[in-house]
């Protein structure tokens, strides 16, 4: 049985169990944090429409507002194009259509979105967000694995799982990010 | 050529702005459009290297460009492009220009 909005009732009944998981998970993390002063990880979250994502700030480089874009042709379809950002020419990604593996269409609007420049191994790129929701500093240990419910073909852009403001929130790999 | 100043031919493709090293270019024509749509120019190069044509939708001019305004490829952009990729960018008053 499917409700008017679409989603079936084992959908919500797994979304509403995915939820208490993650308050659970969350409050089992900072339990974790005052028995333990172990290696803490500062990241950056930020939202891609419904879904949230974070990223180790020590491959951030800067959160920049888009300016204006110059298409490339002949590019991938997830490059949006190039943006001179203080004489520093940046290829600027569209992040939503690599998580979606090409399912999202581009997105052509980048007014009120922001740039999130990351950095691994001698690459750079800007990737375009909605939104940037907070820096969380947790102990590294409480990083979770890539949810199974997450789709393989995604699987590999991620490094984990951690728990923000009582959800699930994919923790980003840098350099699977940066790597076609 | 311009001592200190490269000289380039700046086309637009219809997605991006272009240049190339005006000493390459052998000639442009005007194409007429098939079937309604829009026509444009072929410019052929090659004087200094291999002959090719390339498409464009219209040529916006020349303009000198210092090695200054001149930059490397984005590594992430070089990676994610396919057919004839730009040996450099250029940042200059008219926007970024990909050179080829």
């Amino acid at each position: 049985m499917v409700s008017p909005s679409g989603i079936s009732p084992l959908d919500e009944v797994r979304k509403d169990f995915l939820r208490e998981a993650s308050i659970e998970a969350e409050a089992a993390g900072q339990e974790k944090a005052q028995e333990e002063c172990g290696p803490a990880r500062s990241l950056l979250v930020f939202s891609l429409g419904p879904e949230w994502c974070a990223v180790d700030l020590a491959h951030v480089r800067k959160v920049l507002r888009p300016g204006r874009i110059a298409r490339v042709s002949g590019a991938a379809p997830e490059v949006l194009g190039l943006m001179n950002h203080m004489g520093e020419v940046l290829c600027v990604l569209d992040l939503r259509w690599i998580l979606s593996s090409g399912k999202e269409a581009v997105q052509a609007a980048t007014e009120g979105k922001l740039i999130v420049v990351m950095q691994h191994g001698g690459k750079e790129a800007g990737f375009l967000v909605d939104e940037v929701r907070d820096v969380k500093e947790l102990p590294a240990s409480s990083v979770l694995p890539v949810l199974d419910s997450v789709d393989p073909s995604r699987a590999r852009l991620f490094e984990g799982t951690v728990t923000f403001s009582g959800q699930f929130v994919g923790l980003l790999s840098p350099s699977a990010c940066l790597n076609p | 050529m311009t001592a200190g100043f490269l000289d380039l031919l700046v086309l637009d493709d219809g997605a991006s702005i272009r240049g190339y090293d005006c000493r390459d270019v052998v000639h442009v024509k005007e194409v007429s459009g098939e079937r309604g749509s829009p026509g444009g120019y072929l410019v052929q190069l090659g004087r200094l290297g291999s002959r090719r044509g390339v498409v464009c939708r219209e040529v916006l001019g020349s303009m000198a460009l210092s090695a200054r305004e001149i930059r490397p490829v984005p590594e992430a952009l070089r990676e994610r492009m396919t057919g004839e990729k730009p040996w450099a960018v250029a940042i200059t008053g008219r926007g970024i220009l990909l050179l080829y």
